[in-house]
């Protein structure tokens, strides 16, 4: 892969006022023209891809918005042109690329992943694995330089020989019998294929901790959200978050800039499962952990179950990863602590809880 | 304000002068030298105004009327002027009246709204987990220490020091005030205690009380309990990631590079240092310009000893071996009690490497001839130690 841009010439380049890359980045090996550049995303009406095409047509360096989702609707500014798409299509390769070429983008995110485990496991690897090579051929085909794609710190996987801070270079370990994981590895390692074929490419993988805040919905608010919320017996593993604003603002930063390379995104500071637990005001359920992994996979098998057994790994064993290098090379700060980004959320989820604010599922 | 008398008025009156919260209670204020407007809302607080004042005295003469009218309207401007000299505040000086003036709000609604809540399992719920964190610290550090817990079990690891092991401290003035250092010690006991009572030893005796991290084996991390228990008073799973990141944030470092080999040997060998592992640890030292200190913990090594090992099993339960000591599985979990012994911690003189650099990490000859060297300054150390101990229980 190409590191470019390192942590030294960044901080000689932008020196004290980091706060915005100039325009004519010579770093770019396809920098935004003035006008501003096309930006297309994928997965347009999921949480992160609404939220950051409401921020890029408030930005000037943007010139237009492609959505592309299978219920994308342009409905928000003229900006943004939307087109109804399917990544489960067999043909969705061919449709996109016509799409990519047609309106000349040059910066494609791809953030159409599923946010909680699925029951139709085959569905969703068409959607996210299959759908990613889709996305990546089109992309080779319209000559789209540009790419950055939304991966996740729990692809480390939660294992008790883990260091307490995971790096970028740290191997993806995470259950590959686990359709959500896989799923997601497989779309990673197809980004970084196009990443070594395509000369010039500039790829950002950004792996966010889990995502929290008052408006997000995913796995990890729907197991905060209950008012029982079951723990292994004896394990107090340490959480990270972060703040869905923050993994925004990520993403934002990873378009404006040309980063090539992969980044945690990550929350300040720690917090054990029970101090979670304990803030979000819920009562913690121990269970031995054999006894739950029994009960959990059958619970999955008959649908009754919120996650797969896969997934309670992550409540014994550490799953944190170190954000130190996107600072350095991208320049990202978060906003919020883990704790800070929890407090948000439990402050909007006890609204939730008396019925006094109501949002649709996502 | 002068006084040096209570301190807690001093808050206070800061507080008034910045023309501060004035939810204050009245005796609070009234008794206070510092305050600006001493006579005016002594006679108003009662009563919220004093409008029968002039009333009750109407033999005035018209002048003394008009001084009376004049006083009063520098009063009100000034109390008119207060909430303006404090911007941000504008809705705490009518708070201030508002007890004697407005009607209080009808009580069935209040009564009904509070009921609600306290009937409602929600409010327990959340006060149930409130409750929880009368312990523990909301925020612990990056590697899962929790201050507030350790303060807690604090007095457990004291006893253990102080009445059980009894431990003796040599040359711990050795350990420099501040920056890092990294702790070498040998490895023993079939439960190790001898990474707390490090910690303990320095905590207390040290001219600094100086936190000490030590780095544990992976196998008590697969254990239910004791892994949050060790990870929430300071213990770090041993790794080179983790180490050196204690290490960058200047931390003092113990490290125990015998392992799991130290802690699993059988009685007979007792005293006699295990390999050092692939020397990690000088590799730690000469990467991130680390002193490092040799520790020759004596007494560990008779708590629990350990007759026989039985490995087989044990792979099944994830743990590297199954222990058989004069107790153990006799007793039940009661035999793994240690044995009240009479422990000595000897802390030996630094040694730094400063003419190597941190490229000589990957020089494997230099690395293993040092590592053999502070081996073999621990190995003498415990020697010395051991041959002048009369007794196992009493040193």
């Amino acid at each position: 892969m190409y590191y470019g841009w390192t942590a030294k010439g960044y901080r000689a380049r932008m020196g004290s006022s980091a706060a915005r890359p100039k325009a004519g980045n010579d770093l770019a090996t396809k920098a935004p023209s003035p006008a501003g550049g096309v930006v297309a995303v994928v997965g347009a009406s999921s949480f992160l891809g609404g939220n950051l095409i409401a921020l890029l047509e408030e930005d000037d360096r943007t010139r237009r918005i492609i959505a592309l989702d299978s219920d994308a609707r342009a409905t928000r500014s003229s900006k943004t042109r939307a087109y109804p798409f399917d990544l489960t299509d067999p043909k969705a390769d061919a449709r996109l690329a016509e799409v990519l070429a047609a309106e000349r983008v040059d910066t494609l995110v791809h953030v159409s992943f599923l946010s909680a485990p699925s029951y139709a496991a085959a569905w969703a690897h068409e959607l996210e694995s299959v759908g990613t090579r889709h996305a990546m051929v089109a992309a080779r085909h319209a000559q789209v330089r540009k790419v950055v794609l939304w991966s996740q710190t729990v692809l480390y996987g939660a294992h008790p020989s883990n260091p307490n801070f995971l790096t970028e270079q740290h191997p993806l370990r995470a259950s590959r019998k686990e359709p959500f994981f896989a799923d997601k590895m497989e779309a990673e390692a197809e980004v970084l294929r196009f990443a070594d074929r395509v000369p010039g490419s500039v790829v950002t993988i950004l792996r966010t901790a889990p995502l929290l805040g008052p408006t997000v919905q995913n796995y990890l608010t729907r197991f905060l959200s209950r008012r029982i919320v079951p723990t292994m017996m004896g394990f107090d593993p340490l959480l990270q978050f972060v703040h869905e604003v923050d993994a925004i603002a990520a993403f934002k930063l990873a378009i404006d800039r040309n980063v090539p390379g992969i980044f945690n995104i990550v929350g300040d500071g720690v917090l054990p499962l029970s101090t979670v637990i304990k803030l979000a005001g819920r009562v913690a359920a121990p269970i031995p952990h054999p006894l739950a992994e029994t009960a959990i996979a059958v619970g999955w098998m008959a649908q009754l179950a919120d996650a797969p057994p896969s997934f309670l790994k992550y409540l014994r064993f550490l799953c944190v990863a170190d954000g130190k290098k996107a600072w350095e090379t991208m320049g990202f700060r978060p906003a919020y602590t883990t704790r800070e980004a929890l407090l948000d959320f439990t402050s909007a989820q006890r609204l939730r809880d008396v019925h006094l604010l109501h949002e649709p599922t996502a | 304000m002068t006084r040096a008398t209570d301190k807690q008025f001093d808050g206070e009156e800061a507080f008034i002068d910045g023309d501060g919260p004035d939810s204050l209670s009245p005796s609070v204020v009234d008794g206070d030298p510092g305050r600006r407007l001493p006579q005016d809302d002594d006679d108003e607080d009662p009563d919220g105004h004093d409008i029968e004042a002039p009333r009750s005295q109407a033999a005035l003469s018209d002048d003394e009327v008009a001084a009376k009218i004049r006083a009063l309207e520098e009063r009100l401007d000034t109390m008119i002027r207060r909430p303006g000299a404090l911007p941000d505040a504008d809705a705490a000086p009518p708070s201030r009246f508002t007890p004697s003036k407005t009607v209080p709000p009808g009580p069935d609604s209040t009564v009904f709204d509070t009921a609600r809540e306290l009937l409602s399992t929600e409010f327990y719920m959340r006060k149930w987990g409130r409750l929880g964190m009368r312990n523990r610290s909301e925020e612990v550090d990056d590697f899962g220490k929790d201050p507030v817990y350790e303060k807690k079990v604090e007095p457990f690891f004291d006893f253990l020091y102080e009445r059980y092991f009894r431990v003796e401290c040599e040359g711990i003035d050795g350990i420099p005030a501040d920056g890092r250092c990294l702790l070498v010690a040998n490895h023993s006991g079939t439960l190790p205690y001898d990474g707390m009572m490090i910690k303990t030893a320095v905590k207390r005796e040290h001219p600094q009380h100086r936190d000490v991290r030590w780095l544990a084996e992976d196998f008590l991390f697969h254990f239910p309990f004791l892994g949050s228990f060790s990870n929430r008073i300071g213990a770090v799973r041993a790794c080179q990631e983790n180490a050196e990141r204690l290490l960058q944030q200047e931390s003092l470092t113990a490290v125990f590079p015998e392992g799991v080999k130290g802690i699993g040997k059988l009685f007979r060998k007792r005293y006699q240092l295990q390999r050092f592992g692939r020397g990690g640890f000088i590799k730690l030292a000469l990467r991130t310009g680390t002193p490092i200190i040799p520790v020759a913990v004596v007494g560990a090594e008779e708590t629990n000893p350990m007759l026989l090992r039985i490995d087989y099993l044990s792979h099944m339960m994830g743990i590297p071996y199954i222990p058989v000591t004069p107790t153990f599985p006799l007793l039940g979990p009661l035999g793994l009690l240690p044995l009240p012994t009479k422990w000595k911690i000897l802390f030996g003189s630094i040694v730094r490497w400063n003419e190597y650099g941190p490229e000589a990490a990957d020089d494997e000859m230099l690395v293993g001839r040092l590592a053999e060297q502070v081996r073999g300054e621990i190995q003498s150390m415990l020697d010395r130690a051991v041959k002048q101990r009369a007794s196992v229980w009493l040193g």
